[in-house]
């Protein structure tokens, strides 16, 4: 007997949808982008803004300062420490709260809005493969053409 | 020791405010810029004034997730502005009021103390947290047993209940949603739905500052801005500048039929709202934490019961993102609706929210104490960092 079997459940199955890890990972790349300062590279990255030439001084005395000025460069090696290397630091230093960490606001007690993640209006339904929300069918569309398994925009 | 007049830094994480106590702050970017346009040169602090086209601008902050990080640009730009360029000062003869964000690392505090002691030889140093400042202005204009600062900024937001002119440490709340959060989220909507504006930080900012509004009723906007006839009132269109002949961008109402004016728009519709809506909510975009209203409510609800009464009453709200219209009043309503019934609550917004805490350190100055406060040249070079660290209730 030949098997019957549904078109759409057979394509069903061979629909990629995205884990519960992959969901996770993308809602926290979208949260580190908005502390991004800059999206772009450094427009002068190429360019060479001093460059190394002897420079010739009218006589050949050392120049005798009195105080010297210390360059931001010096600075920026006396000090050199990172926000993560500072929030562990801290911890140690004051690990009783209150501290920079125990500071930070608990979750709210209210419940999540969503909205739908192509027009921005309220939003009634998810997206199967990959859990965005969507609002209809046009922004559904929208969505699986540029964002959905594959992020084109 | 009296010094007619003193210098004050209000050293915020994207603007600056400078000056000294007897004239008007100078509100200044703290940052380096380079531009698209003018290959040759970084724009620092304010020279971005002298900039012809402020396109695709790249910045470089000192600041990192609101603390003091890349000193060489810091350093850059502090010698900016002490110079005759911005707003020059002798720090032998003036002492200087500079602040710190909350809870401010340890290390990063010793490096302030040192940097201007030796680097700027300073005579008297008093470095304090802005909120502090904010508190000071607010107590000293009306007389207050306690207050809640909202501090809302380019970093963070931060709640700080304080108590007879002391913070309760207990009590400081941060939610990690600032002005910066907001421009890159609309960067991102905008470059999804209409143009690529994802390298625009500046101008996509001034187009947050001058379309964003706080809405008093979130669902009934939305329901608003989904109509396609004219009863939609806020649809509006930003046109942007061209840096030929707009050198600012602004909004107008939208032309029907769409003229042939050769402007650039950006439609601005639930986005006008939906911004600066993620103050009150962030997990809006997946940030789990509680919004501006239900924050301060926490706050005050860990500080000691017999001082809540006069914490409700006394609620400020400064900082760039208080600026958004209808901002104090969402404060107001949800903060209201919360609270319990017999209590009263008053939330009011510092007269200039981005200078409020300058303000403060111009009164601080004339309070008869102020010495007590700093630490001076001669206190440093004898006891060191130590005492610095012990004297500034950061």
């Amino acid at each position: 007997m030949a098997s019957r079997e549904s078109g759409r459940v057979k394509d069903a199955e061979k629909r990629r949808v995205l884990d519960d890890a992959a969901r996770k990972r993308r809602a926290r790349k979208a949260i580190e982008a908005l502390e991004l300062d800059n999206f772009h590279e450094d427009p002068h990255a190429d360019l060479v803004m001093s460059k190394k030439v002897p420079k010739f001084a009218d006589s050949n005395e050392k120049p005798t300062r009195k105080k010297k000025a210390k360059s931001a460069e010096y600075y920026k090696m006396r000090f050199r420490k990172t926000f993560a290397q500072l929030v562990e630091e801290d911890a140690s230093f004051r690990p009783e709260p209150p501290n920079y960490l125990s500071a930070q606001v608990p979750p709210s007690k209210f419940p999540d809005r969503h909205f739908c993640a192509v027009c921005g209006f309220p939003s009634n339904y998810t997206c199967i493969p990959c859990g965005a929300r969507y609002c209809c069918v046009r922004c559904l569309g929208t969505h699986l053409d540029t964002r959905c398994l594959k992020w084109t925009a | 020791m009296s010094e007619t007049s003193c210098y004050i830094l209000d050293n915020g994480a994207y603007t600056a405010k400078v000056g000294f106590s007897t004239s008007e702050p100078k509100v200044v970017p703290n940052c380096i810029m380079k531009a698209k346009s003018e290959r040759r040169r970084p724009f620092i602090g304010s020279q971005i004034e002298e900039c012809r086209d402020a396109s695709g601008l790249f910045y470089i902050l000192p600041f990192q997730k609101g603390f003091l990080i890349n000193w060489d640009t810091q350093k850059t730009v502090w010698d900016f502005i002490f110079s005759k360029e911005c707003c020059p000062v002798n720090f032998s003869e003036t002492p200087l009021i500079i602040t710190e964000p909350l809870f401010n690392f340890s290390s990063i505090q010793e490096a302030m103390t040192e940097i201007f002691f030796e680097e700027y030889e300073c005579q008297s140093l008093l470095r304090i947290n802005a909120t502090d400042l904010a508190e000071y202005n607010y107590r000293k204009t009306n007389n207050n047993e306690c207050t809640v600062v909202v501090d809302s900024g380019y970093s963070y937001t931060y709640i700080v209940p304080y108590v007879k002119g002391k913070k309760y440490k207990d009590g400081i709340r941060r939610i990690d949603v600032g002005g910066k959060v907001l421009t890159n989220h609309l960067k991102e909507i905008i470059s999804y739905r209409q143009l690529n504006v994802m390298e625009e930080s500046y101008v996509i900012n001034q187009v947050k500052e001058d379309s964003c509004f706080v809405s008093q009723d979130f669902m009934k906007d939305m329901e608003i801005a989904r109509k396609k006839d004219s009863s939609n009132t806020i649809v509006k269109d930003y046109v942007l500048p061209d840096y030929t002949t707009i050198r600012r961008g602004y909004l107008r109402d939208v032309v029907r039929p769409d003229e042939d004016l050769e402007q650039q728009t950006l439609r601005m519709n639930n986005e006008r709202f939906s911004i600066p809506e993620l103050l009150f909510r962030p997990s809006d975009v997946g940030i789990p934490q509680m919004g501006i209203p239900e924050a301060i409510m926490h706050s005050i609800n860990s500080c000691p019961e017999e001082n809540r009464e006069s914490l409700l009453e006394n609620i400020v709200l400064y900082g760039g993102n208080t600026m958004f219209p209808g901002f104090r009043d969402r404060v107001y309503m949800e903060v209201r609706a919360l609270a319990l019934d017999h209590y009263d609550v008053n939330v009011s917004r510092g007269d200039n929210p981005v200078t409020y805490a300058w303000e403060g350190g111009k009164m601080m100055f004339r309070d008869p104490d102020f010495y007590s406060f700093c630490v001076t040249r001669e206190e440093y070079e004898e006891e060191g960092k130590a005492l610095a660290y012990e004297r500034f209730d950061i």
